[in-house]
């Protein structure tokens, strides 16, 4: 057993918190969002202004940048900036989500398969608005919707 | 994402997990992460932090690269390349959250302040009851939130303070909310008579203030919302109507709230207001509320 449950949640940066909310909204296929901290009072007190992001299980809290977030190039679609999120969806959901990518004109790359030995099956590549990478994937591991412990 | 083997949820901030995406199975699945030195974050990631390792060269990546996992099956990538860049230029919010229970958290505690990581909690006064929080930077300055809840951020608050006297009744106008920070609740006067609401919210015992201009409670911690019947009206997930202090008006006319006992209503459940005549009460659970009569 690890020593850690799980992790819950990122704060990535965002140019344009509207922009995001729909990308997140249109691919990932409903979502909650909401705005924290959007008062002078809390602002000033050293809250962090935010947009709330979730997905299931997941959080992102999306921040403006203090200045220009500088972007990968257009044709990357796949990389790190410090950091690639990854989401998994069924097998079945898999061919789903590309069909959605192709119809939003959202370019991405793949789906590529992994090592026979690794715990996922294929992925595919791109990127949020704001330059953020992301890669949603299928799990060899995943039964039920859960992730089996013992497999992998 | 779900335990296969216990069928528990840990979620986004560890709370109850709502069901957002219409994609079948959608869950965090893993975080891949720029390193510099993949032998010193593989054993930093596994000696402190405390993953297991699964193993390397296991993903469709060029770079070398080492897959460590969490009790949820999550995973964490560690990728190396030359210059890892832990936050992108120009935001200094960046960070990444790992959640615990209390007992991992506790030695996590001891492991960080072994490995001389500071586990003091700078912005504390931020945090809601229960919710606890340290901060780690990795060997190469990723900024990791290190989280966990205990059970003061669900449990019923007692003031200790008894019967308030709030005053006659003619002095709260009809439409009037006021605060009481003897007892912490909201005494809501309407057309219907009175209402005594506690302040604590809901989602994690944060104190909530009077947004007037909107009509509702807030809570600053996690931004949840109450409008004036009780109800719970944000985005968050789980998180039930607000508790109520049973209102007497003695005969004198002088509106009393008792904040020994507490009653809690179901969602779909009107809050019961007490009438604003002269020795008006309501008895907690002979009004379909139930009474907590926990110490
Ligand atoms: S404590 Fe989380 S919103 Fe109130």
């Amino acid at each position: 057993m690890a020593k850690i449950e799980s992790i819950s949640h990122s704060g990535i940066n965002v140019v344009d918190l509207k922009e995001a909310e729909e990308f997140y909204a249109s691919i990932f296929g409903g979502l909650i969002a909401h705005r924290i901290n959007f008062n002078t009072d809390d602002a000033q007190s050293g809250r962090a202004v935010h947009s709330d992001i979730a997905l299931n299980d997941w959080l992102f809290a999306m921040c403006l940048p203090r200045g220009e977030l500088p972007m990968p190039p257009d044709e990357q679609l796949r990389g790190t900036n410090g950091f690639r999120h990854g989401f998994h969806i069924t097998r079945e959901a898999f061919g789903q989500l590309i069909g959605r990518l192709q119809r939003q004109e959202v370019p991405f790359e793949g789906p590529r398969a992994h090592p026979d030995n690794s715990p996922l099956g294929e992925s595919v590549y791109f990127k949020d608005p704001g330059g953020n990478f992301l890669e949603v994937c299928w799990r060899r591991d995943v039964v039920r919707g859960g992730v089996a412990l013992d497999a992998g | 994402m779900t335990h296969a083997s216990e069928g528990q949820t840990v979620g986004a901030h560890g709370g109850e997990n709502a069901v957002t995406s219409d994609l079948e199975g959608f869950g965090f699945s893993h975080m891949i992460l720029e390193v510099g030195d993949l032998d010193r974050s593989e054993q930093w990631y596994r000696d402190v932090v405390g993953l297991d390792v699964l193993g390397r060269g296991l993903m469709a990546e060029e770079r070398p690269h080492s897959v460590l996992r969490m009790n949820s099956g999550q995973l964490l990538v560690l990728m190396e390349v030359e210059s890892p860049e832990p936050r992108r230029h120009n935001s200094q919010t960046i960070h990444h959250a790992f959640w615990l229970t209390p007992d991992q958290y506790r030695s996590a505690q001891e492991r960080f302040s072994a490995d001389g990581i500071d586990i003091s909690d700078e912005r504390a006064s931020f945090r809601a009851k229960g919710e606890f929080s340290m901060d780690a930077w990795d060997p190469d300055n990723h900024h990791w939130q290190v989280q966990t809840q205990g059970p003061e951020a669900t449990e019923i608050i007692k003031p200790g303070v008894g019967v308030v006297e709030c005053g006659p009744s003619e002095q709260f106008a009809v439409g009037s909310v006021t605060p009481f920070g003897k007892g912490n609740f909201f005494l809501i006067r309407n057309d219907e008579g009175f209402l005594a609401l506690s302040r604590w919210c809901r989602h994690r015992n944060g104190l909530l203030i009077n947004q007037k201009e909107h009509w509702q409670f807030f809570c600053h911690f996690h931004g949840a919302t109450y409008n004036y019947d009780g109800d719970h009206t944000s985005h968050l997930r789980g998180v039930g109507p607000l508790r109520m202090n049973p209102v007497a008006i003695t005969p004198e006319g002088i509106v009393t709230v008792d904040t020994d006992v507490v009653l809690e209503r179901q969602e779909d459940e009107p809050p019961r207001f007490t009438p604003a005549g002269v020795g008006a009460r309501l008895d907690g659970g002979t009004h379909g509320q139930d009474r907590i009569d926990q110490p």
